[in-house]
């Protein structure tokens, strides 16, 4: 403090002095902590706005200026620096914005607007903080960067879809993940896939590409989006070049990853203890001595044991195999990537390029990606700019099946542990012919890996071009057009040693399909933007037209000479062919403005009218508007007495915003044309159609706080906000008499509420840095009405919909433990009394117990906490997030894996505590073989998913030698990285951040089906800056 | 100068993107290429042809005709001949009589044949177009009603009491559902009626498909004049009206001119041994090829045999030793394989076998049960017709002093063994399951399904659930 007073007296000091003393021309060269150069940076003398220069492509600047002058230096992303002119060569070392609240924030339709400015919700998400992570899509890498948006990653398979929730689920029926917009265009985010669980088409995007992702929140910030903004925007903008010198940025890193987590299943001696003891149980029940061949000992000794270890468990009763050693691998990753920026103040360019090369944790499990990018601007003359931007992106994948397949890999972990990996009589994978196809118990996943293949490749090409003419001063005229063609082949072929599996490959099985998205987009409006004295205003008027054209193939053949010849040319039998197509489009109008008056008070309106082919002819159009308003207090007079405020703002926001996500043809009723039978052509009705179709409506209201205290070393926002949606898009069930599951209706409410909290401080300042960077929210879901409809979903239909609480709760019977006396499993009646209480007293009859609400796979709070370190050339990053107050749906497995040997499936470990002799106290039921005792679904199943996990922790060094710059390298990073390094959780099987692709639906969250873990991934990199 | 081109350059450039701006509006209207509207779909005879054959797509569902109805009725209460090691606990539930009111298996047959009754029902209430001639009309309605009679006699055995368990006047029966739905708009409710009316309407319903089929057509795969005959037969027995099943089969018997498979073994394998072809034993069959169909009789009880390529299954039903123990020495009926321990039936190891519903077989044992219990001989005598099936696999025939209606009933369970008939045989004769469930038990008896319960006020839950 002292420090910084003296520096004051100084400043002041020499202030005065100038005043007396003569021209003197300065040079300077701005760089940034890196001794990068800063190119575009404005520099003034102090309270002479009109006589500035700007920085060229080097830095560097020219200026006369009175000796002794302050001159202020402002650039984009940087702290606004002030030094004194009193020499002819000066340095200005500039340090990156920590800030925040003078970011600019990308706002759609070429808005933006700067942090401190803004009245609506936006989280901004640095390019730069996701760099170089080792999760394919973006949508991962925005897991606990910003607040209220919850991402589950659903399962470690590379490339799958990602739950991404902004302020929580707003829909039950129709698609809740956000709607993506890279560069102006919404992109095809869903997937196309006919294999295995849904794939993520954000795989294309090189995330190292970004520049920016924004997140629009609020209804104030989405409405400009109207009908598609209910769950958020992401809007996603890409790096284009700078003018200056051209810089060349080269990363490579490698390293390999393994599963986060295994489980603890039964050895040998342990199953045969309990299988044993199950089987006894039986004999003893029906009085047949355990010797007797008829008995279930003799059953699971010989028929169980022994030939399903293939006579080996009599020779050596304790030799154990865990499946896991047999389905997790060691997974090498490595990637590259080049990226070359620069230009003059007339031609800018972008250029990056990418591999990527990972492979799974899982067996069968690979993913290889190439992108190229350019991008080119052009300023044609004074009031003409225009650019295009190209990316093309080649993604091959190999990939796993759904989870509930007997090939999933991770269904290994049923097989018995006394079960070889390998046929002693034929030294191939246990169950591939010639040897007994029936052995293990069931298909040994790994013979898919081994002897069959998925691949999908898909070709991606999005790209854009602009022109954007200034037509008076201050108001410019834009068009924008954009292209999104996905082309995806998929191929599979499973030879006839999968015939257990896939039953019809008893001669081969081979498959070809294809898709091609063609998706374009037109943006055109007029923006103008002016300030006026005390007034500044920015307005938009446009339009947006987009149309989306999907058409599937598929081909399939059976047949084949012989394992060699895997094309379909070669099968005897085309068993299979298909082409379809669908189509949508969007109109849409919209026009917004925001105007500030004397920087205190802010005020934003927008409004959109949608159209959409998707809905009824009675209602094809919605209008959507939204209003804002801020307050700056920090810039009024009577806030000078709380000056450790540095910046302080109020806002609130208004607005609707809808969804139309409910497929293309909801409003019709129709025949389809596949009702073939025999080789004759056949038409079935298969749709119930509702003329009066229309937008699901989320009406949302936001108020926030933006702050900055002590000159902004603490900055931090916290909203508090309230969606209520209704007419809610619901396939509402009917009565299955009529021929038809259900009807979609605009039926029903739920409401989203819930706060946000951002905290970014700056700890240490000078050689020794320290920031930290926390956030957090709270969103509490709860279905208002939903007019009596029954809705469930998700493993044994557990997940349901229930008025009052969150979407997709667990809503089974509730376990009570064991019966001391007689091993039984006991359950809650919780009959439901007149008085409204639950009947609290047990029973071990299974119906006689009523269903109630559980638990709930919606977590109450979600949280990151990141902490960035610097010491000279050392940079360390630790990155957590976690959740708190979810519950997962094991029952999956558990019906199987831990249900008290019920089945010959192995069991988890802690089986072992079953209940054996009156008076044992324990949760775990009595061994009974095929006699249900406590595997039905019950609370006994839905346990906590909480975690923390360690997801990226990442230490560098920057060099920082002569030799470096005389070698023309402008830096040289050498870095380790570490992704979900640590998990701290109590969940009982693999991953609590889970959702088996197999459920998976709005409703269905939070159930796990031998769903494989996320990958903890270790790299070693190096960044090169020349 | 200058200035004012550019000012040109910009009004031009101004007029070219407002009237992309207006113009797009005509884009939003996108017709569905896949699925087409009613009204173009149903427009003509075509539509009403292409209709019902999707009724019959509608009716080879996996749930249905596709096998699991056979599937349920052969596993339920089934222990002492079945050793189910499934996994699927709806099936394993139905095994075990440990169903509950949201079993899987019994809320997709519902769903299933309630969706097939509504293709039939919109064969039906499109005959009108139909136009080409009065034949091609009668065989379109004859065979939507058959359709539409035979997914209500699978519901009211599976989901109801038989006629013979109590009151079937005042037992609650299945919903009879007799119009196409083609909008939501209505009251979509509906109760059941009694087992009585709807054995009635389907024993009507058949009897009129009877008369409008013509008896050449087809060769199983679609339903002719035999087929309903067979069918109305089975559900005569089924209610005890012997005079009535008695003369149905002896009519198919008579009048269809098929005659029974050469060797019991040839009856089997249809895609592996005989490339598809289905012997003309098949009164009526769901044809399986492989591109079109399901065999789910194959998934639960075949199994994957490496020296028989074209075999598949999940091994699910095991066939206990306490079964095959039945057959006589010699028996072609006695169709087992060994197999990691276990034995499975042979009937349905063919992957892409065709399904049969009715076999001829099935008709000489009626007639020999019915002229039986009737003391007549309309068309053989019960000894001939026996003897004409156990010669038939091997055996020796019969001497009149053995036959009796235990033997007739022996050589039924052993024939149709497998096939859909131990629970609808079990009940119609008050047989117990074994020694522990009586052959009336509640919990052999399909829930009602939770999500129809739900939706469905005026629906009755089945006891016990």
């Amino acid at each position: 403090m002292a420090k910084k007073i003296i520096y004051s007296f100084l400043a002041a000091f020499l202030f005065m002095n100038a005043a007396m003393a003569q021209v003197l021309t300065v040079t300077g060269k701005v760089t940034d902590e890196n001794g990068i150069p800063v190119s575009s940076a404005t520099v003034i003398e102090k309270g002479k706005a009109s006589s500035g220069v700007t920085t060229n492509e080097n830095g560097s600047f020219t200026i006369s200026v009175p000796k002794g002058a302050t001159l202020v230096i402002t650039a984009v992303g940087y702290d606004t620096k002030q030094v004194v002119a009193n020499s002819a060569n000066i340095a200005v070392p500039m340090a990156t914005s920590i800030k925040g609240l003078s970011e600019v924030v990308v706002t759609g339709f070429g808005g933006t607007q700067i942090k401190k400015d803004l009245t609506g919700n936006i989280a901004r998400v640095k390019g730069k903080d996701i760099e170089y992570l080792p999760t394919p899509t973006v949508d991962q890498a925005l897991q606990g960067k910003a607040a209220g948006v919850f991402v589950n990653s659903q399962s470690g398979k590379l490339g799958q879809a990602v739950t991404v929730r902004v302020r929580g689920n707003s829909s039950i029926s129709a698609n809740s993940q956000p709607l993506y917009v890279l560069d102006g265009v919404p992109i095809t985010s869903n997937s196309q896939s006919g294999y295995g669980g849904a794939m993520n088409p954000l795989v294309d995007i090189n995330p190292n590409d970004i520049e920016s992702i924004e997140v629009l929140k609020d209804a104030s910030a989405g409405a400009i989006f109207g009908a598609r903004a209910a769950n958020g925007v992401v809007l996603i903008t890409t790096k284009r070049g700078k003018a200056g010198r051209t810089q060349v940025t080269l990363n490579v890193q490698t390293g390999y990853a393994e599963a986060t987590r295994r489980i603890d299943v039964l050895n040998s001696d342990q199953y045969a203890e309990l299988i044993l003891e199950s089987a006894k149980y039986r004999d003893d029940l029906s009085g047949t001595p355990l010797t007797d061949p008829s008995s279930w000992t003799s059953y699971v000794k010989n028929d169980v044991m022994g030939y399903y270890s293939y006579d080996q468990w009599s020779k050596d009763p304790s030799k154990t195999y865990d499946w896991q050693d047999a389905v997790f691998q060691r997974a090498p990753y490595q990637q590259a990537d080049l990226q070359i920026r620069g230009g003059t103040d007339r031609t800018k360019f972008f250029a990056s390029f990418q591999h990527l090369d990972q492979t799974g944790t899982v067996i069968g499990n690979s993913l290889k990606r190439s992108t190229g990018r350019l991008s080119l601007d052009q300023k044609a003359n004074d009031w003409l700019d225009i650019g295009i931007s190209l990316n093309l992106a080649r993604t091959w994948q190999r990939r796993l099946p759904d989870d509930n397949a007997f090939s999933n890999p991770l269904q290994a972990i049923a097989l018995m542990p006394m079960t070889p990996f390998t046929d002693p009589n034929t030294g191939l994978a246990a169950g591939a012919p010639p040897g007994d196809v029936n052995i293990p118990l069931y298909y040994n996943p790994v013979l898919t890996v081994n002897y069959g293949n998925f691949t999908q490749t898909v070709f991606r090409t999005f790209g854009n071009a602009y022109g954007r003419a200034k037509i008076l001063p201050g108001l410019l005229l834009n068009t924008e057009f954009g292209i999104d063609y996905l082309s995806q082949n998929e191929e599979g072929y499973f030879q006839s040693q999968t015939v257990r599996n896939q039953s019809r490959a008893s001669r081969g099985v081979g498959s070809n399909g294809a898709a091609f998205i063609t998706n374009i987009n037109s943006n055109n409006y007029l923006s103008y933007n002016k300030s006026f004295g005390k007034h500044r205003l920015d307005a938009t008027l446009g339009m947006q037209y987009q149309n989306s054209l999907a058409k599937y193939n598929f081909t399939e053949g059976l047949d084949f000479p012989s394992n060699a010849y895997q094309k379909i040319a070669s099968a005897a039998t085309k068993s299979g062919g298909s082409s379809s197509e669908s189509e949508f489009s969007f109109v849409s109008y919209f026009a917004r403005a925001n105007y500030s008056l004397m920087d205190k008070y802010l005020l934003s309106a927008s409004i959109r009218r949608d159209g959409s082919s998707r809905f009824g002819n009675s209602k094809p159009f919605g209008n959507f508007p939204a209003v804002s308003a801020g307050w700056v207090l920090s810039n009024e007079n009577f806030m000078s007495k709380f000056n450790f405020f540095s910046f302080l703002k109020l806002r609130a926001s208004w607005g609707l915003v809808g969804n139309a996500e409910i497929g293309n043809f909801p409003a019709r009723t129709l025949i389809a044309g596949d009702a073939g039978y025999t080789g004759t052509p056949g038409l079935r009705p298969s749709q119930l159609g509702n003329a009066n179709l229309g937008w699901e409506t989320t009406e949302q209201v936001d108020v926030g706080l933006d702050f900055g205290l002590f000159k902004n070393r603490i900055t931090g926002e916290i909203d508090y906000y309230k969606k209520n949606t209704r007419d809610l898009l619901l396939a509402v069930n009917i009565p299955a008499t009529s021929g038809f599951g259900s009807v979609t209706r605009n039926l029903g409410q739920l409401t989203n509420e819930g706060f946000e909290f951002v905290l970014n401080t700056q700890n240490t300042v000078g050689a020794f840095k320290w920031s930290t960077n926390l956030n957090a929210a709270r969103n509490i879901n709860t279905v208002t009405n939903i007019n009596g409809q029954i809705i469930e979903g998700g493993v044994s239909s557990m997940n349901r919909v229930v008025e009052g609480t969150a979407i997709g709760v667990f809503y089974t019977v509730e376990y009570a433990g064991v019966d001391q006396a007689n091993g039984n499993a006991l359950f809650y009646k919780n009959t439901k009394a007149a008085d409204g209480k639950f009947d609290k007293t047990t029973t071990s009859v299974y119906a006689e117990a009523q269903r109630v609400v559980v638990g709930n796979p919606n977590p109450d709070w979600i949280w990151g906490f990141t902490n960035n370190f610097s010491f000279k050339g050392f940079d360390l990053s630790v990155f957590f997030n976690g959740v708190v107050g979810s519950q997962a749906n094991i029952y999956g497995m558990g019906r199987y894996s831990s249900a008290s040997m019920l089945y010959e499936d192995n069991n988890t470990a802690d089986q072992l505590r079953r209940w054996r002799k009156p008076g044992d106290v324990t949760d775990v039921p009595q061994v009974r073989l095929y006699r249900v005792n406590g595997s039905q679904a019950s609370s006994r199943y839905i346990v906590d998913a909480d975690y923390i996990r360690l997801r990226t922790a990442s230490l560098g060094y920057t060099f920082n030698s002569n030799w470096l710059r005389k070698a023309k390298i402008d830096k040289l990073r050498v870095y380790v990285q570490a992704f979900n390094l640590l998990t701290f959780t109590d969940y009982p099987y693999w991953d609590p951040e889970v959702n088996a692709d197999s459920f998976d639906s709005n409703i269905a969250k939070g159930n796990d089906f031998y769903t494989p873990p996320q990958p903890r991934t270790i790299l070693f990199g190096i960044n090169l800056n020349f | 100068m200058r200035s004012t081109i550019n000012i040109f350059k910009k009004i031009a450039l101004l007029t070219v993107v407002s009237a992309t701006l207006w113009s797009c509006e005509d884009k939003l209207q996108i017709e569905p290429l896949q699925s087409l509207s009613p009204e173009i779909a149903l427009a003509d005879e075509g539509g009403v042809q292409g209709a019902l054959v999707g009724a019959y797509d509608g009716m080879q569902s996996a749930t249905l005709y596709g096998g699991e109805i056979m599937v349920l009725n052969d596993l339920i209460a089934n222990t002492s001949e079945i050793q189910f090691t499934g996994t699927f606990a709806g099936l394993s539930d139905a095994y075990n009589l440990q169903m509950v009111a949201n079993n899987g298996f019994a809320t997709g047959t519902w769903s299933a044949a309630y969706n097939t009754v509504n293709r039939a029902n919109t064969v039906l209430a499109n005959l009108a177009k139909v136009t080409s001639s009065a034949a091609n009309k009668s065989r379109v309605e004859g065979e939507a009603l058959f359709i539409r009679s035979a997914m209500f006699f699978e519901l009211v055995r599976l989901y109801a009491k038989y006629p013979n368990d109590g009151n079937p006047a005042t037992n609650p029966g299945i919903p009879i559902i007799l119009l196409p739905t083609t909008d939501a708009t209505g009251d979509l409710t509906v109760a059941r009626n009694t087992v009585k009316e709807v054995y009635d309407k389907v024993i009507a319903d058949l009897t009129k498909a009877e008369s409008l089929l013509p008896s050449s057509q087809s060769n199983g795969k679609f339903a002719n004049k035999w087929a309903a005959a067979a069918m109305l037969s089975r559900v005569h027995l089924m209610y005890g009206n012997y005079v009535e099943a008695r003369d149905a089969a002896n009519r198919v018997i008579t009048g269809s001119g098929r005659t029974l498979a050469a060797t019991f073994p040839g009856l089997w394998f249809t895609q592996i041994n005989s490339g598809g072809t289905s012997p003309g034993e098949y009164l009526f069959f769901m044809d399986v090829t492989n591109q079109d169909g399901v065999n789910q009789v194959n998934t639960y009880f075949g199994r994957t045999i490496s020296a028989i390529p074209g075999t598949a299954g999940r091994s699910d039903c095991k066939i206990r030793t306490s079964h095959i123990a039945k057959y006589e020495t010699g028996d072609a009926r006695n169709y087992f394989i060994l197999s990691g321990g276990f034995n499975y039936t042979r009937k349905h190891l063919d992957r892409f076998g065709d399904v049969p519903v009715i076999r001829l077989a099935e008709m000489f044992l009626t007639r020999a049960e019915a002229n039986f219990r009737l003391n007549t001989t309309v068309g053989a005598t019960p000894l001939d017709d026996v003897n004409r099936i156990r010669n038939r696999s091997g055996l020796p025939s019969l001497l009149a002093a053995d036959i009796n209606l235990n033997a007739i009933l022996k050589e039924r369970s052993l024939e149709l063994a497998f096939e859909g008939h131990n629970m609808p045989e079990k009940r119609r004769l008050k047989q117990d399951f074994g020694t522990t469930v009586p052959w009336n038990d509640p919990k052999t008896i399909l829930p009602i399904p939770q999500r129809e319960m739900d939706v469905n006020k005026k629906l009755v839950q089945n006891a016990g659930y």
